[in-house]
This record gives C-alpha cells, sequence and structure tokens, in this order.
C-alpha cells in the first residue's frame, strides 16, 4: 500500500507548509469576501427586468357581463409596474410566440419567459366569483398553470423570477380586491389560489441576491485553485529531485498519483466546507441541511479530483513551480469564467452526433459548479442533481487519464 | 572474476554533443569504484546510464549479468550531488517514506532506520525536520535515504560536497564499512582527490566521455604523473654536481635540480628507487645529511591525465 504512504507523506507536507496552506484556504475566503460585500444586495437593484410573454389566452366571459381577457390585462400590467417609491419600470415585456421567446432566452436577450395559458382568464374568473360570491354559470372552478421558463444557470434569471413570482400573486390579490371593492358590502370570502404559477428550474428561495449565484462560483473557483498550487507542488517534486528518489524505487506512477489524490480531495471538501460557512455568514440563502453539505463535499470532492488532474498536465509541461504556478494561473482563471464561475459567458453551442450542448460543458467544473448551486442554493437534492454528478464524474475520470498518462510520460520514466 | 557492473560500449549523445563516447568499464563486486573527471567529462551522464536513469545513445549496461532495463527496482541506491530531501518531513520519517518505497517488512525497516540513524550520527535529529537541518546533516540523510533498502551497489555521486572534515570523516567510515562489512559495491565519484585516493580500490578517470585510464590508486601514482620528490641534503655540498651528473644518467630518474643547497630528485615510485639513489651517493663517496619523500599523489596524476585547462 504504497499510495497510502505518500498520501501521509502529502498530507504532511501539506499541513507543515503554513505559506501554502494560507495560500489554498485564505485566499479563496478573501475572493468571496469581495464578492460577498460587493454583490450581496444586488438583487434589490432598481433596474427594469427583460421578460418575453406567451400569451395563449383565449379570454372568457365575466361574471359582470362582458368578455374580458386577463393574459392581455396581465401583460398590459406587466409593463407599468415599477418599482415601489419609483418610476423605474419592473419590466421590460417582450410579447412573442414561444420559440421565439425560448430563443430569446437562449440567447439571454430576456432574463425569463413567462408563459400565460389559454385557460388564464377562465381560472381569474373562478377566482372572482370564489372570493367574491358574484354567480355566473360560464365557469366551473378551474385551475390555470402560468410558467416562468428560463435558464436556472443564470443569474438574472433568479432576480427576473422572482419578481415574476411576486407580480402574479399581486396581480391575482389585486383584482379579486377590485370587484370586491366593486360590489361594496359583501363579505367576500379570502382570496383562494385559481393560479398555480409554475417556475420552472426553481425550486427555491423567493428573495436571490447576485450574491447567491456567485457564492458556488467561488467555491469552483477556489476549487480550480487547487489545480496551480497542486501543479507547483508536482514540479516542485520533481525539481528537488525528490521525484526521481521515488523514481529509483519500487513506487508506481499509480502510487504517486492516487497517494496524492487523496489528501488534495480532502482539501478540496474542506475548502466546501469553510466557504459555504463563510458565505453563509455573508448573507447566502443556503437551502437545504446538512445532507445538502455533504453532498456539495462529494460534488466538491470531483471537482478537487478534475483539478488534480489539471495539475498533473500543467505539471507535466512546467520545467520548475515558478513557471508551474504561472501556467497555472494563466490556465485556471479562463478556465474560471469558462465554467460561469463569475458569470455567464454567451451561449455558445456545438453539435456532435445530432446532439447539441454547450462547449463549456466539456468542461467537469461546469457541472461542479451547476450541482453545487442546485445543491446549497435551490435545496435539490441527489436525484436532482445526479446527471450532474455523472457528467462531472466521467468528465474528471478522462481528464485524470489524460494527466497519469502526460506526467508519467514526461516525470516518471528515463530521460532520453 | 565476478563484475557487479559492466558497461559495453555505452555512448550518450545529446543532439551534437557527445557526452560519453563508447565506454566500457567492469566493475567488480564488493569493490569501491573512484569514477574521477574534470567537470563536464562525462561522470554524472555516465553514472545516471548505469542506474538506470537516462537511456543511452548506444551500448549496453549489464549489472550482475542482468540487462539494466530489466533488473529488480532496489537493485541500485543513488545518493545524489544534489540534496534530494523533502523540506517538511523530519529525518524518521524520509527514512520511514523510502523503505515503504522499496517494501521493507515494517520490523526490518524499525531496526534498519535506527541503525542508519546511528551510524550517520542523525539519532538527536530524528523527528527534526529537514529544513532545520545543518548542510552536514542533510548530506548524511541524504546518504541514508539511498541505502534504507540495502542495495547491492549504491552510487555516491561527490557525497562529500561542502561537508566539513568531521562529517566527512563519518562518511568515509560509513563507505568503507558498506564494503568490508556489508560486501556492496560503491561507486564514487568526487573532485576530492584524497578522498578518491583513500577510499577506492580501483579508479577510472574519464575525460571528454571517454575512459582515459583504470587502475588501483597506487599504480597510478606509480606510474603517472611527474612522479614523486625526494628532497635530500648531502653532507657536503660540494659533492652535489657530481651526484646530479650521475643521477641524470639513469633514465628511471625524471629530473635532478639544486635549489638552495639541496638535490630534489623526482621519479615515479621514488621509494622503490631509493635503493638506486643510494648506490650513487655511496659511489660518490658521500653522505645523506638530511632526506625527505614528498609522494607523487592523484590530483598529480588527474592533472597529468587531464590537464590544467578550465573545462566548464
Amino acid at each position: 500500500m504504497k499510495f497510502i504512504s505518500i498520501a501521509v507523506k502529502d498530507f504532511k507536507e501539506l499541513i507543515r507548509d503554513r505559506r501554502g496552506l494560507f495560500f489554498i484556504l485564505l485566499f479563496p475566503i478573501f475572493f468571496m469576501m469581495i464578492f460577498g460585500f460587493a454583490f450581496g444586495g444586488m438583487g434589490q437593484e432598481n433596474t427594469p427586468h427583460n421578460i418575453a410573454v406567451v400569451n395563449y389566452d383565449q379570454g372568457a366571459v365575466l361574471p359582470t357581463g362582458g368578455e374580458y381577457n386577463f393574459g392581455n390585462n396581465l401583460t398590459n400590467g406587466l409593463k407599468d409596474f415599477t418599482y415601489t417609491n419609483s418610476n423605474v419600470k419592473l419590466f421590460n415585456v417582450t410579447e412573442t410566440s414561444e420559440s421565439q421567446a425560448d430563443s430569446l432566452l437562449k440567447q439571454r436577450t430576456v432574463d425569463a419567459e413567462l408563459i400565460i395559458p389559454n385557460n388564464f382568464s377562465v381560472s381569474m374568473i373562478s377566482l372572482i366569483v370564489n372570493s367574491t360570491g358574484l354567480q355566473t354559470n360560464s365557469v366551473n372552478n378551474t385551475i390555470s398553470a402560468p410558467i416562468i421558463r428560463g435558464d436556472e444557470g443564470y443569474s438574472n434569471f433568479f432576480a427576473s423570477e422572482s419578481a415574476l413570482s411576486g407580480v402574479m400573486t399581486e396581480y391575482q390579490d389585486g383584482i379579486v380586491n377590485g370587484y370586491k371593492n366593486q360590489i361594496a358590502g359583501t363579505p367576500g370570502a379570502e382570496p383562494i389560489k385559481f393560479i398555480n404559477t409554475t417556475v420552472q428550474g426553481i425550486s427555491g428561495t423567493q428573495s436571490f441576491t447576485q450574491f447567491d449565484f456567485l457564492a458556488p462560483g467561488m467555491i469552483v473557483f477556489a476549487i480550480l485553485l487547487l489545480a496551480t498550487t497542486i501543479a507547483a507542488i508536482l514540479t516542485r517534486e520533481a525539481d528537488s529531485g525528490t521525484l526521481e528518489r521515488l523514481k529509483m524505487s519500487k513506487m508506481r506512477s499509480f502510487d504517486l498519483l492516487f497517494g496524492g489524490l487523496i489528501p488534495w480531495s480532502l482539501v478540496a471538501g474542506a475548502q466546501v466546507v469553510i466557504l459555504l460557512g463563510v458565505a453563509v455568514i455573508l448573507g447566502l440563502h443556503w437551502q437545504g441541511g446538512i445532507n445538502s453539505v455533504i453532498l456539495a463535499i462529494i460534488i466538491g470532492i470531483i471537482g478537487g479530483i478534475a483539478s488534480i488532474s489539471l495539475a498533473m498536465i500543467i505539471a507535466s509541461f512546467a520545467k520548475n513551480d515558478r513557471q508551474a504556478a504561472n501556467l497555472g494561473t494563466l490556465i485556471v482563471v479562463p478556465t474560471s469564467f469558462l465554467v460561469g464561475a463569475f458569470f455567464q459567458l454567451p451561449q455558445v453551442f456545438i453539435s456532435v452526433l445530432g446532439h447539441s450542448f454547450q462547449v463549456y460543458e466539456l468542461l467537469p467544473w461546469t457541472h461542479t459548479l451547476s450541482a453545487l448551486r442546485a445543491v446549497l442554493i435551490y435545496g435539490e437534492g441527489l436525484n436532482a442533481v445526479a446527471y450532474q454528478i455523472e457528467l462531472s464524474a466521467i468528465l474528471t475520470a478522462i481528464l485524470f487519464i489524460i494527466g497519469v498518462v502526460l506526467f508519467s510520460k514526461t516525470r516518471l520514466r528515463a530521460e532520453s | 572474476m565476478d563484475y557487479m557492473i559492466e558497461a559495453i560500449d555505452l555512448t550518450k549523445k545529446f543532439d551534437d554533443l557527445t557526452a560519453v563516447d563508447k565506454l566500457n568499464i567492469k566493475i567488480k563486486k564488493g569493490e569501491v569504484f573512484g569514477f574521477l573527471g574534470p567537470n563536464g567529462a562525462g561522470k554524472t551522464t555516465s553514472i545516471r546510464m548505469m542506474v538506470g536513469l537516462l537511456h543511452s545513445t548506444s551500448g549496453k549496461i549489464f549489472i550482475n549479468g542482468i540487462e539494466i532495463d530489466k533488473i529488480e527496482k532496489g537493485t541500485i541506491g543513488i545518493c545524489p550531488q544534489e540534496l534530494m530531501l523533502w523540506d517538511n518531513l523530519t529525518c524518521k520519517e524520509s527514512l520511514n517514506l523510502m523503505a515503504d518505497m522499496y517494501e521493507v517488512p515494517k520490523q526490518i525497516k524499525i531496526q534498519r532506520v535506527q541503525k542508519l540513524l546511528e551510524d550517520l550520527f542523525l539519532v538527536e535529529k530524528s523527528n527534526t525536520v529537514v529544513s532545520k537541518l545543518s548542510g552536514g546533516m542533510k548530506r548524511r540523510l541524504n546518504l541514508a535515504l539511498s541505502v534504507i533498502h540495502e542495495p547491492e551497489v549504491v552510487v555516491l555521486d561527490e557525497p562529500s560536497e561542502g561537508l566539513d572534515p568531521q562529517s566527512r570523516r563519518v562518511l568515509w567510515n560509513y563507505i568503507k564499512a558498506m564494503r568490508d562489512e556489508q560486501g556492496r559495491t560503491v561507486i564514487l565519484t568526487t573532485h576530492l582527490m584524497d578522498e578518491a585516493d583513500h577510499l577506492s580500490d580501483r579508479i577510472a578517470i574519464i575525460d571528454h566521455g571517454k575512459l582515459i585510464r583504470l587502475d588501483t590508486p597506487e599504480n597510478l601514482k606509480n606510474e603517472i604523473g611527474e612522479g614523486d620528490v625526494v628532497d635530500m641534503k648531502l653532507s657536503e655540498s660540494s659533492k652535489n654536481l657530481e651526484v646530479i651528473k650521475e643521477l641524470e644518467t639513469h633514465k628511471e630518474i625524471i629530473a635532478v635540480v639544486e635549489a638552495n643547497g639541496r638535490i630534489h630528485i623526482r621519479a615515479l615510485n621514488a621509494v622503490g628507487k631509493l635503493p638506486l639513489m643510494m648506490q650513487v651517493i655511496e659511489k660518490c663517496n658521500v653522505e645523506i645529511a638530511d632526506l625527505s619523500v614528498r609522494q607523487n599523489t592523484l590530483e598529480d596524476v588527474f592533472i597529468d591525465l587531464t590537464g590544467t585547462g578550465l573545462r566548464e
């Protein structure tokens, strides 16, 4: 079990290298704090949300007589809503078809899409009838299901969805109260919700901030930064000659690389816990309990292994530890942007064998980030993120094999 | 004759540079083999090929009759000239790690680590991290790590570099013990000629990647160089010229000069030629008042073979 001896050695070296440990653990915390203070309240900023409205509503006959289309009414309302105590519009509304709206969503021209169903007016009349005591023959109790659709990997969607959900509730209450006022003296029942707005891709909080979106990104950034540190350590091992000493022994490549994997994976897991703790202190709307932390640690460890694999690739080409650190930074920082740790880049789709996917999805940390967001911010369980974890694990395994092959070829064989 | 290492036409080329050029060497089992050469002569390149860390361009290397690529790992232990140590591990942790890497059984490992710490005077620093050791201690640990698995062949690449005389004595005693008590084959490269002379059974001198000479230190000193210098004072200095003339007729005498009333005679293996000198002096009817011999050193041999030009 030589890999255990290597793991113990690496662990001891890690904890005794105070400066390195400081960099690994405190540098990301510093970043998290900067972002926490900078973006903690960004969700409440007074800028209009860009939304697309798809109105399928076919209208209905009002209890008081006459045809009315509540879908159109809601759409116009959305156009007119302003922020409280402000003349800034709450939404920039684009009325369009569903396919066009989906396209705009993919292009990020709009932040969210509201789909008003064809029975929206009927459900509104059901609401009015049941809440006010008015009588009509035209409708039975009907429930409609408007949909708020969006990209859950896009920060602007959180804020838009939150605002839309709030407005939908307000609209229902406003309509009911309006009718109650019209038939003054009639003791109306409590409004019953006849409109169940479905938010697709959202299962969590109502009050997202930009920081909620960024915090998991910071964790992934920290995990990615590990690649720089590990690459420098691996190169130092070669540079100082200790790797040559190990090469002369009965140690196999597997022992060195798998042994190194253990302490560094633990560091990745520890980073998740520490950074999550800091983020919660800074105001992260963390969903889920201890299970979500355990799941996040597992996701973080897979991401950590991907970083270790990247470190092996970097260490295969760097001549010394300084070069490894520089090369690592050169790779890790752009990768952090590509995986969307700080903000989402424009979507770039590629098509392989008829399957269309984003280029960023080829990076395992993209899935680490999506899974961490789903678990920590939306409180999703294992089932919901299993696909992301699987993808992350597969891509990590591929990266690990590439790393092992390159490192073994360049560093662990006799020189030519 | 049993040879532990056999290099046949060993050649290494780096682009246009031929670092090692058809080197043929046979190293006997249980001997300390000195490997000398100026900087850049090809010593380290040869050694790296002999221990399997560097592929040769051509030629073959056999370790105990087995080709280098096929030998069991752990047959050779190398103590490199650079310190190859883990700064954040203690002496004991470093030794335990390398013992694990060579699959030394646990009980044997405990005893062996303790013995090495004792033999190399590191017991008091067993639990001190390497970064806090002195240069001499690091050198000794560097050696200990190379022999923790008790290899059949130990390669010591300039092991005394930067050591004080005390540490050097410890190291020399340990090298001698490896040969005399443990029966190991030791290859020693060094720039310290007294070290090579003191420790080596045989010495190979290489330059420009080629073997120039291979022999015992005694034979090298007796056969190569400007020779020993016999410094004598005669009872009657007026006879100096007569004695000098007589000595110059003998081809075994390289040179004879007079300086400050004394006679300086240069000859290889001068001690062996003292009877001849005595005969000449007796023939001239004079007596020796004072005599001393400065022996030809290995450094004289080395300079004679490799020249005085700088190589770096």
